[in-house]
């Protein structure tokens, strides 16, 4: 096994301790667990970065160098490291670790799905003329951030939901620990709103790169079929705020299908006959 | 009547349902192999479904009568929106509010009302300034022993919402443009050959160019591994015989030639491939032919003609071959001639009185060899003339614009009141914002800070 991916296997296991450690301060409260999650998902998000860049080189050092954002696995890796990267800029700004437990588990499974699945090639490879391409980074980063965004807003839905099940005047300790409502409500709204632009950044970039690489600017390959639903999906949603006022756990249900809508885009797609095989 | 129908037209429930509807039939759109993508792919379902799905036009829906109906009431609906909320907007955007308005300054938090140990007057004229040089469309009024004032800063957010609208109605129009006016096609042409007659995509039929594409050479590279490098054609464009631009052309590197955009889409190899052919006159004359299939040559001594009719690479498992038709004024001969001919008669020597067809010497004088055979390639061409991407691209570029300006900047109107409370100057701020609280009570507590900080 080349090192790089050494290290990336690791960092599935950092971030099924974080995960565990961030459920462990939900449900005990105790602020010990929540900084030893926050720590070792720094740790884990400093070791990927480590190892995203060893592959970059490891792939020049081939003769076929590219960034590494090429193929399934590559775009697994890339997206749990958006995830904890935008997790970690979200509670150094909200100073809360609840949230934690609802976001760093998709990283871990992003990670093992590519790391541990059968049919997740790990190897290095080099790329077929489709990709070879200035727009391929551009396009790539757009969207997993956009993602990524996406997937905070729906660990922000399940958040909000799993308030909802507080009963009585005085709740449970686990449940007064999350943060209040409104604030969960507007975080979610906060997610969703870079989550749509990224989102739409990535709609555009595809459609440069697919003028310049496919004859048309949209060819309504399943993909970008699947990416416009999305994009309605969050339209529908953020309309629905502006102009009914909609909140709370309406707007969690959303970012929950929402969710669902952006997990077919990027995988369910491929089960669909179309241009964009190599994802 | 008129009303409720408008009224309908411009609601946000009839905006979710065309997006539902729209979300389901593209969703069936990306089960349904649509036409564009190869039409074996429907073998598999009943005729009368077929029937049916033609004639919804579910093989190309997203190009089908109903699917563009429910495009333009999309569009309608966000024009007739944006021209109903239009108004309210403006208005927010041009008018100024007065400064003693009481509304701003109910229940306003301890924090937002300060105390300074200053002279009124002092106190006004510093807040004045402040306001001055961060806020715009200041308003000041002064009451017996109260001063009020008014400012607010990126009214233009209002008008966000508007530009990206306006973008995607762009888009729509761009979109549509190039649909009426330009064209998708391809072409495959063979090594060496030429054409001025692609094959429309969408519309069907066929289109001629008034130039020629001539493939010169393709060629296909591979890693270490085996997978596809780079596809290269090599092609030249004509105009009246004479090379006008010529060029490699590789994925994700079109060539644009009169307008009209060439991408490279597909490769293949023609049927047979090439054959080198080495016809011997009683081992006097020797002549080596390179031929492709259909192709045929003159025979002038016995006034004939060799029809290639099929190049194998491999006949009946014994390795390649080549179908010659022979036609003179007597008749046609037909011959096999195989490349490892030698081979087979050492194995079976009564080969030829068994089959005469297997005979390379069978014309006399004649004799044919079989050199070798090559794979011929041609070059799958996709061609594109698109009038509409400009304004596709400029109604891209404010859709960003115009979501930048909604989500990052938001109109804050703020009111100050100064006035005397036991001897102190009083400052009261109160702040409304169409969006983003936590900016706005930012923007205050930094405000009220600096005023403080005079005392």
């Amino acid at each position: 096994m080349i090192i790089n991916t050494t290290i990336l296997s690791w960092v599935t296991f950092i971030y099924f301790g974080s995960a565990i450690f961030y459920i462990f301060k939900m449900v005990t409260g105790k602020e010990f667990w929540g900084s030893l999650a926050s720590i070792i998902a720094f740790i884990g998000l400093i070791a990927q970065t480590v190892g995203l860049i060893l592959r970059w080189f490891e792939s020049y050092k081939m003769g076929i160098g590219h960034a590494p954002l090429s193929n399934l696995y590559e775009s697994l890796i890339f997206f749990s490291w958006t995830i904890v990267l935008l997790y970690l800029i979200i509670e150094w700004r909200i100073k809360s670790r609840n949230l934690g437990a609802f976001v760093v588990p998709f990283a871990f499974f992003s990670m093992a799905f590519a790391s541990f699945s059968p049919n997740v090639n790990a190897r290095i490879q080099p790329l077929i003329p489709a990709l070879q391409s200035n727009w391929l980074i551009s396009h790539v980063i757009t969207c997993f951030f956009g993602y990524a965004a996406l997937t905070i807003a729906c660990g922000l839905g399940f958040m909000y939901l799993l308030k909802g099940l507080e009963k009585g005047e005085r709740p449970r300790l686990f449940f007064r620990l999350l943060p209040g409502r409104e604030i969960v409500d507007e975080l979610t709204y906060q997610s969703v709103v870079i989550g749509f632009i990224f989102l739409t950044l990535g709609i555009i970039t595809g459609s440069v790169w697919a003028y310049s690489a496919w004859g048309s600017y949209w060819s309504w390959d399943p993909k970008e079929t699947w990416s416009l639903i999305t994009w309605f999906i969050y339209a529908a949603m953020l309309h629905s705020r502006f102009v009914r006022g909609w909140r709370g756990k309406r707007m969690a249900i959303m970012s929950i299908i929402g969710f669902t809508s952006v997990l077919f885009t990027y995988f369910g797609v491929n089960y669909l006959p179309g241009l964009h095989s190599y994802f | 009547m008129k009303k409720t129908f408008f009224s309908f037209l411009s609601s946000l429930k009839l905006t979710i349902i065309l997006l539902i509807i729209i979300a389901v039939a593209s969703i069936v759109g990306t089960i349904i192999p649509q036409q564009y993508e190869g039409g074996e792919s429907f073998q598999h379902l009943s005729p009368g479904l077929v029937k049916v799905f033609n004639s919804l036009q579910l093989f190309d829906m997203y190009h089908s009568v109903w699917f563009i109906i429910l495009m333009g009431l999309l569009s309608l609906n966000l024009i007739v929106c944006s021209l109903n909320r239009l108004p309210a907007s403006w208005k927010l955007f041009s008018t100024i509010p007065s400064p003693d308005r009481r509304k701003p300054f109910e229940h306003l938090p301890p924090e937002s009302v300060i105390l300074i140990e200053k002279d009124r007057n002092e106190v006004i004229n510093s807040v004045e300034n402040r306001l001055r040089r961060k806020y715009k469309k200041i308003r000041r009024k002064d009451a017996d022993s109260i001063t009020f004032f008014y400012g607010e800063k990126g009214a233009y957010s209002n008008f966000g919402v508007y530009i990206i609208h306006l973008s995607i109605l762009i888009i729509i129009t761009g979109a549509t443009i190039g649909s009426l006016l330009g064209f998708g096609a391809f072409v495959n042409i063979p090594e060496g050959e030429s054409t001025n007659t692609v094959h429309l995509g969408r519309q069907k039929g066929v289109k001629k160019l008034d130039f020629t594409v001539r493939c010169d050479k393709f060629s296909i590279s591979f890693y270490d591994n085996g997978m596809p490098k780079e596809y290269r054609s090599n092609l030249s464009f004509l105009k009246d015989n004479n090379v006008i631009l010529q060029g490699p052309l590789l994925v994700n590197h079109p060539i644009t030639f009169n307008g009209i955009r060439f991408y490279q889409a597909s490769y293949g190899t023609t049927p047979g491939g090439l054959a080198y052919i080495t016809v011997n006159r009683e081992n006097t004359e020797e002549t080596t032919l390179k031929v492709k299939q259909k192709d045929s040559f003159y025979l002038k001594e016995k006034n004939a003609t060799v029809n290639i009719v099929k190049i194998e690479k491999n006949f009946m498992s014994m390795g390649p071959a080549v179908l010659l038709h022979i036609q003179n004024p007597e008749g046609t001969v037909r011959i096999w001639v195989f490349k490892r001919i030698e081979q087979m008669r050492d194995r079976i020597p009564d080969l030829i009185k068994k089959v005469p067809t297997f005979n390379p010497g069978r014309y006399k004088p004649y004799y044919f060899e079989l050199n070798r055979i090559e794979s011929n390639y041609y070059t799958g061409l996709q061609l594109s003339q698109d009038p509409g991407v400009v304004i596709v691209a400029i109604g891209s570029f404010f859709v960003i614009l115009g979501l930048s300006i909604t989500f990052f900047s938001s109109h804050k109107r703020l009111w100050v009141r100064v006035d005397d409370q036991e001897g102190k100057s009083r400052i009261s701020v109160g702040a409304t914002s169409n969006k983003d609280p936590v900016g706005l009570k930012r923007e205050t507590e930094y405000l009220l800070r600096h005023f403080s900080s005079m005392g």
